[in-house]
């Protein structure tokens, strides 16, 4: 068993932890009943996305700085895990919607926002995918990377500047009793801790993709240059 | 309650799956290399 694998099996032994203190430790919702629980890893989720493409917006602007190859890997990795975060938002907060509001989706501020992220990042994947790697590839992701995270904010502050279906700030208002409290920031530390190992992982395979394809770069350049040396 | 199992469900296979796919080909690109 390597390191990484280590790290992900201890992040996975944290997410059991939390999924205890999701579904035995916190109280059953007065108002809501069993359903509330899906609020403990939909809000630990979007935190961790935000986290995950703000390592996108550091490494674009390292990238633009310097060149870094290993800041372009940190970008291209975060992006992944956060557009996976953002799924497991968008998908459980769907779930959660449709018994409190009737619908599993409606265009109010919050949710638009949050798929609008959802829809950069997964551009700015595609667009890694599809443009030929290199510096040009890189420059490219760098600034949509940067300009993309402008929409974190907006989707963090959508609830308090307009008037959404989605409810307000809950954790900063005090709105939690102690031990739902706890339970959530047991799950948001442990998810924190899951998407740092999938970075992790992420960066790696980044890495030894690039090394292989430098090698494939070099291989097809020798063959071509032996016949003129054999002239 | 089964919008709560299905949410977790959910998550956990996307999340689980994702970190499964990504240790598998880790360990591809390592024994490459």
């Amino acid at each position: 068993m390597n390191r990484y694998e280590k790290a992900a099996v201890a992040a996975v032994a944290l997410m059991l932890i939390a999924g205890v203190a999701i579904f035995v430790f916190a109280p059953t919702d007065f108002l809501q009943g069993p359903v509330q629980r899906i609020f403990y890893l939909h809000v630990s989720s979007a935190i961790a996305a935000y986290g995950c493409f703000a390592v996108v917006l550091v490494g674009g602007i390292v990238y633009l700085r310097n060149e870094s190859a290993a800041a372009d890997r940190f970008a291209r990795a975060g992006a992944l895990v956060g557009v996976i975060f953002t799924t497991v938002t968008l998908v459980m907060g769907m779930l959660w919607a449709k018994p409190i509001w009737g619908t599993y989706w409606t265009w109010d501020a919050r949710l638009t926002s949050t798929l609008v992220l959802w829809i950069i990042y997964a551009g700015y994947l595609l667009v890694r995918r599809l443009a030929e790697p290199g510096r040009q590839a890189a420059r490219i992701g760098a600034v949509v990377g940067i300009f993309g995270f402008v929409d974190v904010p907006v989707v963090h502050f959508s609830v308090t500047w307009w008037r959404t279906q989605h409810p307000g700030p809950i954790v900063v208002n005090d709105a939690l009793p102690p031990q739902m409290l706890a339970a959530f920031f047991l799950t948001l530390a442990c998810t924190l801790v899951l998407a740092a190992v999938m970075i992790a992982i992420r960066y790696r395979i980044e890495t030894l993709q690039d090394e292989r394809e430098d090698l494939l770069v070099a291989a097809q350049v020798v063959p071509a240059r032996q016949p003129e040396a054999a002239r | 309650m089964t919008y709560l199992v299905v949410a977790y469900a959910f998550a956990v296979a996307l999340l689980g799956g994702y970190l499964f796919v990504s240790l598998r080909r880790l360990r591809e690109l390592e024994r490459i290399q």
